[in-house]
């Protein structure tokens, strides 16, 4: 008895030996001395899913403020929209929130480029994004040294960054609805109110002009929300919204979200 | 020769210690594929979604928004960076690296183990070989044999060597085995990227190309017997130079768990890559993960290891060819 369990471990170690030591050699051979590889095929197959017919599946883009930064709970405004959409309908809302904070249009144009944010944009019945908060007050820079000169200048290549960034969405799905949402200012009420909100007015209203030019887009404002109490909608870091100001926000694009109409285009 | 090896492995099945390795390895992979299980379950719907595409790119949007907090540190910077080209060249080329499924069980099993747990499964049957026929006085029959003394020591590393490829074995069936049942048996043919390498943190791409799981595991369950090959030297070194059992277990499970706590922290020390711990994941480097320490590579820490491997034999066999026994 004890002899053969000696002799069967005895045997299944030099097989196993043998299999390793063909595993290391096979290992070497395919590390070091590789010829030149095979150039890795993209697969032919390249899904298509049709699951997602009859669930709405909302994608998210954008900066800080759709990832949701400054909100204690970690939700932002995303979230509290999806909320407020599962109880209005019965049909199952999925999303995909793929915000970067700190993402400006040039970076977000770099994003649309993947071929999974294409693969999400194209399954997405809703699209909501906030960009351009970034290429504004670049943390903060621009207006606290205020030039006019150098925001006409940031504003013109940021709108003509965010007409590519419009266009790329059309082209890579041209049913899906595209709600902006526009920026606020954190600044106002510091001095120089006037002037900042000027610049962000500005941004918006061309910003706004811009969507009107696509079909199914959407500009959603956000500056009068925060024009009063500001403070007490802002975030220790005083520039993105607390909880109670991602609600606002959550609230009011959920509002602009009609469920009856996404039913026809499914159908 | 093959006698005096029959005679030590009559040894080594008397002392139970492989059914007590095969023991804790099931126990162990069980807990593993309970674990494994949760946290895909748990995935799913928190994402909504079984789309590994969606998960991945979820992943890499959660890695991109951490790099852009500025209290990462660099290496870890780094090595994100790595990650994310690395995920995006899977889904540009539609693979998914983890398809449920036993095999990749096995292979996430064998990376995972190949620094800490294999070797210590290694270190527990290997530890004694010596040092416990020097401590029980067994030595001393075994030498009044008309057998020349490194034939005997050569007799041990033998077994150590085929102990090794047991205890390997053991790992890739039991983590086969086990997880198939909750993962389902398929997937040996699931193509896998390899042959990534660094350059910075550049991730080159050019050497990359597809392989059959199966022949990924084999790669793998190679490196991990090789890892356990110099560990095994090395600890039959010691076993040569303690006496006692306990302390030549002990002074090995030190300097293994020392290993990857080093490779968090000696990214600034660059010459504790010549240390034999910090190579072990060896794994990594086919897979496609980013060294511990810059300018490592597969053929670097191979290097290291073997060096390491054959100054252990050799301190042995001399050790062992003239120590007094008394």
């Amino acid at each position: 008895m004890k002899l053969n369990s000696v002799k069967i471990i005895t045997f299944l170690s030099l097989v196993a030996t043998v299999m390793w030591v063909v595993g290391l050699s096979f290992t070497i051979n395919d590390q070091f001395f590789n010829n030149p590889p095979p150039p890795v095929e993209k697969s032919a197959t390249i899904s298509t899913d049709t699951t997602q017919t009859k669930d709405v599946f909302i994608v998210a883009i954008g900066d800080s403020l759709t990832r949701g930064t400054g909100d204690s709970t970690g939700k932002g405004y995303v979230q509290y929209m999806l909320n407020d959409l599962k109880s209005k309908t019965k049909q199952n809302v999925n999303l995909s929130n793929l915000a970067i904070s700190g993402y400006t249009s040039q970076q977000l144009i770099n994003q649309l480029k993947q071929t999974e944010m294409q693969r999400q944009i194209r399954q997405s019945d809703i699209v909501v994004m906030t960009i351009g908060a970034n290429d504004l007050f670049q943390g903060g820079t621009t207006l606290t040294n205020f030039k006019q000169s150098n925001i006409d200048a940031l504003e013109k290549t940021y709108l003509s960054n965010l007409k590519e960034i419009y266009g790329t969405i059309r082209k890579i799905n041209p049913q899906t609805t595209v709600y902006h949402i526009g920026l606020y200012n954190p600044f106002i009420e510091l001095s120089d109110a006037k002037t900042t909100s000027n610049a962000v007015r500005k941004w918006n209203f061309d910003t706004a002009d811009l969507a009107a030019t696509f079909e199914k887009f959407v500009f959603v404002p956000t500056f009068d929300l925060f024009q009063l109490n500001v403070n007490n909608y802002l975030a220790g870091d005083k520039f993105h919204p607390n909880s109670m100001g991602y609600q606002l926000v959550g609230d009011r694009v959920a509002s602009l979200i009609n469920f009856e109409k996404e039913n026809e285009k499914n159908e | 020769m093959i006698n005096l090896v029959h005679n030590e492995l009559i040894k080594l099945v008397r002392k139970k210690r492989l059914y007590i390795i095969l023991a804790i390895v099931a126990v162990l992979v069980a807990l593993f594929t309970y674990a494994q299980m949760k946290e895909v379950k748990s995935l799913q719907e928190r994402l909504g979604t079984t789309d590994w595409r969606s998960q991945l790119q979820q992943d890499i949007v959660n890695t991109q928004n951490r790099l852009n907090s500025s209290t990462i540190p660099d290496d870890l910077r780094k090595y994100f960076l790595i990650r994310i080209s690395e995920q995006e060249y899977y889904l540009e080329h539609d693979v998914d690296p983890s398809a449920p499924g036993a095999p990749t069980f096995m292979r996430m099993f064998v990376e995972n183990s190949i620094d800490l747990l294999m070797p210590l499964m290694v270190v527990v049957v290997v530890g004694d070989l010596v040092s416990s026929e020097l401590s029980g006085g067994t030595i001393k029959m075994l030498l009044t044999r008309p057998v020349k003394r490194w034939r005997i020591l050569m007799s041990k590393f033998l077994t150590m060597i085929l102990s090794v490829s047991f205890i390997v074995l053991s790992l890739a069936l039991l983590s086969y085995l086990i997880s198939g049942a909750v993962f389902g048996y398929s997937g040996w043919t699931m193509p896998i990227l390899t042959g990534f390498s660094t350059n910075g943190n550049v991730l080159v791409t050019t050497n990359v190309h597809l392989i059959y799981q199966w022949q990924y595991l084999l790669m793998e369950l190679g490196l991990a017997w090789f890892v356990g090959i110099i560990v095994g030297s090395i600890t039959l070194m010691l076993s040569v130079l303690i006496r006692s059992t306990a302390a030549v277990t002990g002074v090995m499970l030190a300097t293994l768990i020392s290993g990857p706590i080093l490779a968090n922290m000696v990214s600034s020390w660059e010459s504790a890559k010549y240390l034999f711990m910090v190579n072990l994941r060896i794994t990594d480097y086919i897979s496609g993960g980013a060294p511990p320490i810059q300018g490592m590579t597969l053929g670097f820490s191979m290097i290291i290891l073997t060096i390491w491997g054959i100054a252990a034999l050799l301190v042995a066999f001399i050790t062992f060819t003239r120590r007094d026994v008394y």
